[in-house]
């Protein structure tokens, strides 16, 4: 059996669970700190969280280690921090709150530990430290609570207004009033990528898809989630969930990776709200209506060589690697060029985990890293499938010495 | 005396970042959190970027007389980075540089901070007909350390233990003054200790107690095209370490000679202890596995070396499969695992395993590890063997056969969970006992030996040797800053 074939993707999730390993033990997910207060410690820091894990290239994975440098910032630091702190041997500081919060939660350092219980659920005490800090008062880091006060009142985390929201929508993009589908377009779309929402409205359009963007969308609540406040976090779902249930919605289809974890794994799996509603990312969209060939691409004038950057929670999260590649492949004239760090091994772009608000260093530290990469590839352009990455792109790239695109982006421009 | 005024210092030398004596990062440096020996502290992590900064850290140690550990990964089976009289622990990982490759003279000059991880992915990107050695120990461990401490390298047929593949050294020693020995000191090549005084033994083997190691050189090898990995089983060790003691004085482009009992091959396939048989002898299991690596230039050479080792294999009634074919006939669920073992397999090579510890789920483990005569490889695992089952612990049993068969070294490892106190001390009865036990047998030493071993020896060694080792170490580190505590030299 090959390396690749004794990994195999969880359902619904990016993580992996190592089919090599027997007697596994079997532990449920969204639990809290005494829940897998016997795992932590079966961490040595040996350091294998930090490379990729038997790539040629053993290629470094963590952007949060690698730009803190000290143990305490890698997953093996972070596991026997916990251990301290269950076992009473160190106690709750803001130094050590800060530390937790220094981590974008992409994962990649889990995907790396051979050691399965590690492998698997680690990502679930980096969440359950977080949601401790704040029970305790250490968390969220002060720019994650501004902006998280600011979801509550307006519905986004981006201090605009909630009236505002759908300033972006431009009067040719067709709804229709009954739709049993919605566009979740998400903050980012919203108000800052919209290029994203209008190319993916357009989309629709051209797919004669019906759908409708509701007035009531709010913040999926990704980013007040992934700080830790969970419980800030469901009652935004809630509002959410109410509101596209008393809309009659049956299917949600979203161009933002956060919005769709949130929807399809934290609504359900962490907040208990089975919402019943159908989550679809845009890729999936796309590469279904290609291959049934619904969606018709037209010769690409301009052959163009790009990079793809698998998003951190469609990616490890949520296991979305090959869809968005494959809408790629399938336009002519696109040569796709792999980075390095690809898949489950990606390096992070660092805007996630309330990185980019509360730790603005580190986080284009990541992006930079990510840039390069991309860069050496030769591409002229990176594509991702989340706004949030794409934003961050764009915020750390020079001199235009590389473009970032949206997946929609690029397939409205060959429509 | 450790105050703020320290901390101020180092943070003048290497930055504010870059030093902390805030618990929540000291605390990772306390112990290596995989032994079973005591905890030190350590009341200053310092990470500093040069050899430089590393020598003004060295001044302002000995303007306080505070202890110095340098540190890369903070693992190894004797806690011998274990800071046991508190102190600044310097973490070399900043200084992960590698900074040139010879390839004439195969050799690679690295930092002291890098790990295998970092040179392993360097030369597969960069100089991928080149290969180091590399240890059983996880990816994250130093390269460094591991040749001033003996580790093992799967090439260890071809060159012996990690402190021979050393070529130089650059070192900031305890009294501050920066050196370099071998060919380095006096040119700008790499390629030997040779011909002056070989000063590189003033820092193997002495556990970080006569200075900080900057920089090093050491050996590459020639990734030959052509390799094959045999994988003979026996139902016992004595059945098996014959052949392998043939193989290992045969030649056959044999880089790598591996005996492995089967408590060994279970804990490398992550198996949980609580699921397996801790005797497999008893229950009709094969007991002995043996890993043969041979490479060749050509594909004609190759084919002779591989029926010769058949040929042997044959004479010992050994089935002389590959471990490809092998694998074949293990449960598919540990296939894949094994198959990271090699390149033949589908695996990288070499291989860096972590898994060891996994094997009690409990996070714990340590080893007796000795430098054997070859002769003693099956009282050796006997011995160990026995007081393993007597505490219910499945023996785990490893030994490799190094420089064409010179000498080899043998080790037991126990597993243990490292929350549990009254295991913990089950794991040190244990390997007190293993220690006391082989020591029976002539030519046993251990190496990375913990604190209660080091005393050992020192009270075997011939008197004018352990002066010489205490004047030595007075004379490179006066005030006994470097790594007090592990016992070596005069402490």
């Amino acid at each position: 059996m090959s390396k690749e074939g004794a990994i195999e993707y969880l359902e619904g999730k990016g993580i992996t669970k190592l089919t090599t390993v027997a007697n596994q033990q079997e532990l449920d997910r969204n639990k809290n700190l005494e829940y897998y207060k016997d795992i932590f410690y079966q961490c040595g820091k040996c350091g294998t969280c930090r490379t990729a894990y038997q790539e040629e290239g053993w290629f470094r994975m963590c952007p949060s280690g690698d730009f803190g440098k000290f143990e305490a910032f890698y997953l093996g630091g972070k596991n026997l921090l916990t251990w301290a702190i269950s076992s009473e041997t160190l106690k709750w500081t803001e130094k050590l709150a800060n530390i937790f919060y220094q981590c974008s939660l992409c994962l990649a350092c889990t995907q790396q530990c051979q050691i399965p219980e590690i492998h698997n659920f680690a990502g679930e005490w980096l969440m359950a430290m977080r949601e401790e800090a704040v029970k305790l008062g250490f968390g969220p880091m002060p720019e994650q609570a501004k902006y998280s006060e600011h979801v509550m009142k307006e519905n986004n985390p981006y201090m605009e207004k909630h009236a505002e929201r759908l300033n972006w929508l431009p009067s040719h993009i067709k709804q229709t009033p009954d739709a049993k589908l919605a566009y979740f377009v998400g903050c980012t779309s919203s108000y800052r990528e919209q290029g994203v929402a209008i190319a993916t409205a357009e989309i629709l359009n051209s797919l004669q898809i019906d759908f409708r963007i509701l007035k009531e969308e709010k913040c999926c609540s990704s980013p007040v989630y992934m700080t830790g406040q969970a419980e800030k976090a469901k009652k935004i779902a809630e509002k959410n969930v109410k509101a596209y249930k008393d809309a009659g919605i049956e299917k949600i289809i979203t161009s933002c990776a956060g919005c769709y974890r949130t929807w399809k794994e934290t609504y359900p799996n962490k907040f208990g709200i089975e919402h019943g509603i159908e989550i679809v990312h845009l890729p999936e969209l796309l590469l279904d209506k290609l291959s049934s060939g619904e969606l018709k691409i037209n010769d690409n004038k301009t052959p163009m060589k790009i990079t793809y950057h698998d998003p951190c929670h469609i990616g490890r999260h949520m296991g979305i690697y090959e869809q968005p590649r494959e809408v790629l492949r399938k336009i002519p004239g696109i040569e796709l060029i792999e980075m390095d760090r690809n898949r489950h091994n990606a390096w992070c772009c660092g805007s996630g985990g309330g990185v980019r608000s509360a730790f603005n260093e580190l986080s284009s530290f990541a992006a930079n890293e990510r840039i390069e990469e991309a860069k050496e590839t030769t591409a002229e352009a990176i594509i991702s499938c989340c706004p949030f990455c794409l934003n961050q792109f764009k915020n750390n790239i020079k001199n235009n010495e590389i473009q970032a695109l949206d997946l929609s982006e690029l397939v409205k421009r060959v429509l | 005396m450790i105050n703020h005024e320290v901390v101020s210092e180092l943070e003048n030398i290497v930055g504010e970042k870059y030093v902390s004596d805030e618990p929540e990062i000291t605390y990772l440096y306390h112990y290596d959190f995989v032994t079973a020996e005591p905890e030190g502290k350590c009341d200053i992590a310092i990470m500093p970027n040069s050899a430089e900064e590393v020598q003004e850290i060295i001044k302002i140690a000995n303007k306080y007389k505070i202890p110095v550990v340098p540190w890369v990964s903070g693992i190894n089976f004797g806690s011998i980075a274990t800071p046991r009289r508190g102190g600044i622990v310097i973490d070399m990982r900043r200084m992960n540089r590698i900074l040139e490759v010879n390839e004439d003279d195969m050799y690679v000059v690295i930092e002291g901070g890098v790990t295998w991880a970092d040179l392993q992915g360097f030369l597969n990107r960069n100089h991928p007909d080149l290969m180091a050695g590399v240890t059983y120990s996880p990816p994250g461990t130093g390269v460094v350390p591991s040749c001033l401490c003996y580790g093992m390298f799967n090439l260890g047929m071809l060159g012996g233990t990690g402190a021979e593949f050393v070529n130089g050294i650059e070192a900031v020693l305890g009294s501050g003054d920066l050196v370099r020995v071998g060919s380095c000191s006096l040119s700008d090549y790499w390629y030997g200790r040779q011909p002056l005084p070989d000063l590189a033994g003033l820092f193997i083997g002495w556990e970080g107690t006569t200075g900080v190691v900057t920089k090093m050189a050491i050996k590459l090898w020639p990734k030959l095209p052509y390799r094959t990995d045999f994988l003979p089983i026996a139902q016992t060790v004595e059945e098996g370490v014959p052949l392998m003691l043939k193989l290992s004085k045969a030649g056959l482009g044999i880089i790598d000679l591996c005996v492995i009992n089967l408590g060994w091959g279970q804990s490398l396939m992550c198996l949980d202890q609580n699921n397996v048989a801790n005797d497999p002898v008893e229950l009709g299991l094969p007991d002995f596995l043996g890993l043969i690596s041979t490479q060749a230039y050509t594909e004609k050479q190759h084919i002779a070396q591989c029926e010769a080792i058949r040929d042997i294999c044959k004479e010992f009634n050994l089935d002389p499969l590959t471990i490809k074919e092998q694998m074949e006939s293990f449960p598919e669920n540990i296939q894949g695992l094994m198959g990271d073992l090699t390149p033949s397999t589908g695996g990288q090579a070499p291989i860096q395993f972590w898994g060891c510890w996994n094997f009690s789920r409990g996070g714990g483990g340590q080893w007796i590890g000795s430098y054997v005569s070859t002769r003693n490889i099956i009282k050796y695992y006997n011995l160990s063997r026995e007081i393993c089952l007597k505490y219910n612990k499945p023996p785990q049993f490893y030994s490799r056969l190094l420089f064409g068969g010179h000498y080899c070294v043998a080790r037991t490892n126990i597993n243990f969970n490292k929350n549990d106190p009254e295991d913990i001390k089950t794991a040190r009865k244990i390997l007190n006992e293993i220690h006391e036990a082989t020591q029976q047998l002539d030519g046993v030493v251990m190496y990375k030996p913990p604190l209660w071993a080091v005393q050992y020896y020192k009270d075997k060694t011939n008197p004018d040797t352990t002066k010489l080792i205490e004047n030595i170490k007075k004379l490179v580190d006066p005030n006994n800053i470097m790594n007090p505590g592990q016992g070596i030299g005069g402490d």
